[in-house]
């Protein structure tokens, strides 16, 4: 054995003795992929976590320069975007891989869905997964006001505002939020400390326990794949995940990479007006594009439906929904059953994507009426 | 049983917390007087002067009735009119209305006097009233004319600078038109009455009324206060020129100049008006539908010719300006750094204000150098702004650089792949 | 592709020229620039402002915008005042406005003189 080979060797013999490291080596040379026609979705978890690891770079160079508090946080966004060599680029980066990442993640979810990953097993990497997308819209969300520009400061106004009406815990929920009774410095800070602290600890943790329950159970196989795999007797097909599935992954990374280097060059992040607390607001706000359903949703309805407040009514609505899309592997004991009912579940989960779909470009296209 | 002696004492217990009393920093004892007791049991015109007395300047300086009407003090304690209205003491009794503004001028024409209670007090105001129309007419008896307590009220009176006096700044409008806006009045003397409804209609009005700026001129800044007259016609520049100098200066010069005698024109009047001055805009300078220009120079004369192009170098000035400030904030607000071409596109703003103020000089080759630098700056920032535009443009170049990168590593990762599997098919 | 990436990251992270936005504080001249009864324009974030070295040495720093039409100002070693040339304000070195149409004193801005440099910061 060369020179080199036996420091390797000894190298190798110190780590494991201390780490035991090893066990996980061969867990990673033994994991595999299943290989059918809908094995294409599978590459959307790994996209989802490239994007987050973007956003956690991106964010920690960001922290280098940005000042948290009303009087300077525009005045530091600019002082980056302009003085700063490639601030431009890290920003924009980072605002677009945001959207990016909740445009994946809501592939990833769907997918999930559609393609019943959510059975046992699985319910708990479900119920993770949920809590997860929580967690990034409540990212986009607070990360949204930081630059405090008068986009995102009514955009926030607008945002907390629904949230205040919420029954029971509205006033409260506002009060939080806002750590006040109106959008103010204080809204700023506290958003801060949620977006670079609170949700980033909360996220890892919960990663975490996505992740370790994904190795735990391996990739699950649509019903219908297995079905038809039952039926015509074939072998099933895996791919190694160390080095092909991985390499897959990393041409789907670079690809987001050049399309994120793309968009920030070419449809730079604009930074607006300085947010102006006192100024009215100006027409047409929105927020960003993954809350616009529920914004066009509030838009089109009633003031008022058989007697309720139709806000009010809009929300329970957003609450019972998303109760029973995060309890679909509990309710949805069909696949165990056989294939037929499964249609149910299949077809409401076309109509909440219309649903969503619509509500987000009307937000966008004006309805002539 | 009278009760008159009580009177004096309680009102001189009363004396401190009297009704209108004004806390000065000088608060002698209530003077002794006896014509305030009798009077306030009287009615009319007799009650209101003692009713109204201690809110006099002259009251608070320790002085009384009887300092300026004469007469004895003391002696009407009991009811006694004939000992309180006595001659021999110096008892005039209310004067004559002609004859207020030398009664006043009794005390305040004299130098040594007027020492002991204010020193820095003018002490020629009634030679000044001599001067004026009101003091001419005064002269020959005609009591229609203003007089001393028209406008400063009498045996209330108050210090100019009490926003109550009919003489503070904001209320000295109102005060001269009591007369000058009765148009019966003024027929007779020959005088317009619209003065005051102009003047409410005028820049300086605002300045006074709505924004609270005492320093705004009023009726007595350009008129004068007690020498009452119309500035005159040569002397209209000098009198706009006490605040607005620099526009002045300019007029003179271009008199001098041009060895010109503008007095016919009325000067700041012709284009500005005398009472009723409106905020001056850009279209008063041209030939356009509210030029000021053109309402004495005709089509064809230099002149016209003149303010065409001043007007319109101007407009093209403050078009430049504003085109640079809005390519160069929106390469700001696209990430360039452009902080300090936007400061020196201060420069062409000052040379905005510059070239307006130099309208006064009615002087096209000043002007139209004036508005050449200024439009060589905006140049400048236009340019800059553009170069800021480029740079984004560079910035795609560089994306450009690195997809190529990226698609090789991803064309390498491909490649690879394809041999692995190649190799080890499942 | 490394180099791509981490290129611009390192870039990013050493420190640029001016370490902070320039709103509240910047350096206006260097110590000796001026001589006594002289002043310069110096840019404050996007604002003028006005460094003049007083006769006796000292340092005072204003706001350089007229608060008439926002002209900006020049110094007069003559007057030893700060004068607007578009309609004659006049102001003194506290940046109080003592004659001509400016209504509002001159904001004041603080100086201190560190490592051979005058900074000036917002009071």
């Amino acid at each position: 054995m060369s020179d080199a080979a036996e420091v390797v060797r000894r190298l190798r013999g110190w780590i494991e003795e201390r780490t035991g490291l090893s066990a996980l080596v061969d867990f990673g040379r033994e994991k595999t992929v299943p290989v059918h026609r809908h094995s294409v979705w599978y590459y959307m978890g790994g996209m989802s976590l490239f994007l987050f690891g973007i956003q956690v770079a991106t964010g920690i160079l960001l922290l280098l320069y940005y000042r948290p508090s009303a009087g300077e946080a525009f005045e530091s966004v600019q002082f980056l975007m302009a003085k700063v060599p490639f601030g431009w680029l890290i920003r924009s980066i980072h605002s677009w891989s945001a959207n990016l990442l909740v445009f994946v993640l809501c592939v990833h979810m769907f997918s999930a869905y559609f393609l019943k990953a959510y059975r046992k097993p699985r319910e708990l990497t479900w119920l993770t997964g949920m809590a997860l997308l929580l967690l990034a819209l409540a990212f986009g969300f607070s990360g949204y006001l930081l630059p405090w520009n008068t986009l995102a400061f009514f955009a926030t106004q607008v945002g907390t505002e629904v949230a205040g009406s919420l029954p029971l815990i509205g006033r409260f929920m506002l009060r939080l939020l806002r750590g006040g009774d109106q959008v103010t410095g204080g809204t700023l800070t506290r958003f801060y400390g949620m977006h670079v602290a609170v949700l980033p600890a909360m996220t890892t943790a919960l990663l975490a326990a996505h992740l370790l329950l994904v190795q735990k159970h391996g990739m699950s196989v649509p019903p219908g794949v297995e079905a038809e795999r039952r039926r015509t007797g074939e072998p099933p097909r895996s791919l190694p995940f160390l080095p092909n599935f991985l390499l897959h992954d990393a041409i789907g990374w670079c690809a987001a990479l050049g399309a994120l280097a793309g968009l920030a060059a070419l449809f730079p992040w604009e930074l607006g007006e300085k947010a102006d607390l006192f100024a009215p607001a100006p027409a047409g706000i929105r927020p960003e594009w993954y809350f616009c359903w529920a914004f066009q949703t509030l838009k089109m309805l009633p003031g008022h439906v058989l007697g309720v407040e139709g806000e009010l009514l809009a929300i329970l609505g957003f609450g019972a929904g998303g109760l029973l899309w995060l309890l679909v592997p509990f309710i949805d004991r069909t696949p165990e059953r056989g294939d037929r009912r499964t249609r149910v579940f299949t077809v409401v989960g076309w109509m909440v994507l219309a649903y969503l779909a619509v509500m987000t470009a009307l937000v966008y296209i004006p309805v002539r009426s | 049983m009278r009760l008159w002696p009580l009177v004096p004492v309680l009102i001189a217990l009363a004396g401190p917390v009297a009704p209108g009393a004004e806390p000065t920093s000088k608060r002698p004892a209530a003077p002794q007087s006896s014509c305030i007791d009798c009077h306030l049991q009287l009615d009319g015109e007799a009650l209101e002067a003692a009713k109204r007395i201690g809110e006099d300047i002259h009251f608070q300086h320790g002085l009384s009735c009887h300092d300026c009407h004469g007469g004895n003090p003391i002696a009407g304690a009991d009811g006694d009119i004939a000992a309180a209205h006595d001659e021999k003491k110096g008892w005039t009794g209310k004067p004559k209305r002609v004859e207020i503004p030398v009664f006043c001028a009794r005390c305040h024409a004299d130098a040594a006097f007027m020492k002991g209670f204010n020193p820095q007090m003018r002490v020629d105001q009634l030679s000044e009233y001599r001067t004026s129309v009101h003091g001419k007419q005064n002269a020959v008896g005609d009591p229609r004319v203003a007089v001393c307590v028209d406008c400063h009220g009498v045996h209330g009176i108050r210090t100019a600078k009490d926003p109550r006096s009919p003489v503070h700044p904001t209320r000295v409008a109102e005060t001269c038109g009591r007369c000058h806006n009765n148009v019966d009045l003024m027929r007779g003397y020959g005088i317009p009455s619209n003065q005051y409804a102009g003047y409410k209609t005028s820049v300086h009005a605002q300045a006074l009324y709505d924004k609270g700026d005492t320093s705004a001129p009023t009726c007595n800044d350009c008129h004068g206060s007690h020498g009452a007259a119309p500035p005159g016609m040569q002397s209209v520049v000098q009198v706009c020129g006490s605040c607005h100098g620099r526009e002045a200066t300019l007029f003179r010069e271009i008199e001098k100049k041009k060895g010109l005698d503008l007095t016919p024109c009325i000067q700041c009047m012709v284009c500005h008006d005398n009472h009723a001055v409106q905020a001056p805009t850009d279209e008063m300078l041209g030939v356009g539908p509210k030029s000021t220009c053109t309402s004495c120079h005709g089509p064809g004369s230099t002149a016209y010719r003149a303010a065409e192009e001043m007007a319109s170098a101007l407009d093209r000035l403050k078009g430049r300006v504003v085109e640079a400030t809005g390519l160069l904030s929106r390469a700001e607000r696209a990430g360039i750094e452009v902080s300090a071409d936007q400061f020196a596109l201060r420069n062409a703003r000052d040379q905005v204000v510059e070239a307006r103020v130099l309208a006064h000089s009615f002087d096209r080759e000043r002007f139209l150098a004036v508005t050449a630098e200024g439009l060589a700056v905006s140049e400048e920032g236009a340019s800059a702004g553009r170069r800021a535009f480029r740079e984004l443009g560079q910035r795609r170049l560089g994306l450009a650089v690195s997809l190529v990168v990226i698609f090789a590593v991803i064309v390498g990762l491909v490649l690879k792949v394809r041999r692995l599997e190649g190799r080890a098919p499942e | 592709m490394c180099t791509a990436v981490f290129y611009p990251v390192v870039r990013y992270i050493v420190p640029p020229s001016v370490p902070e936005a320039p709103t509240s504080r910047t350096v206006a001249a260097r110590d000796g620039e001026l001589k006594p009864n002289e002043a310069k324009i110096f840019q404050f974030g996007n604002r003028a402002g006005i460094l003049v070295r007083m006769p006796d040495g000292e340092y005072r720093a204003l706001s350089a915008s007229c608060t008439h039409l926002n002209c900006t100002v020049q110094y007069r070693g003559d007057l030893r005042q700060v004068w607007c040339a578009c309609h004659n304000g006049l102001y003194d070195l506290q940046g109080h406005n003592v004659a001509g149409p400016p209504p509002r004193p001159l904001d004041q801005y603080q100086v201190h003189v560190a490592n051979g440099e005058i900074v000036v910061s917002k009071v």
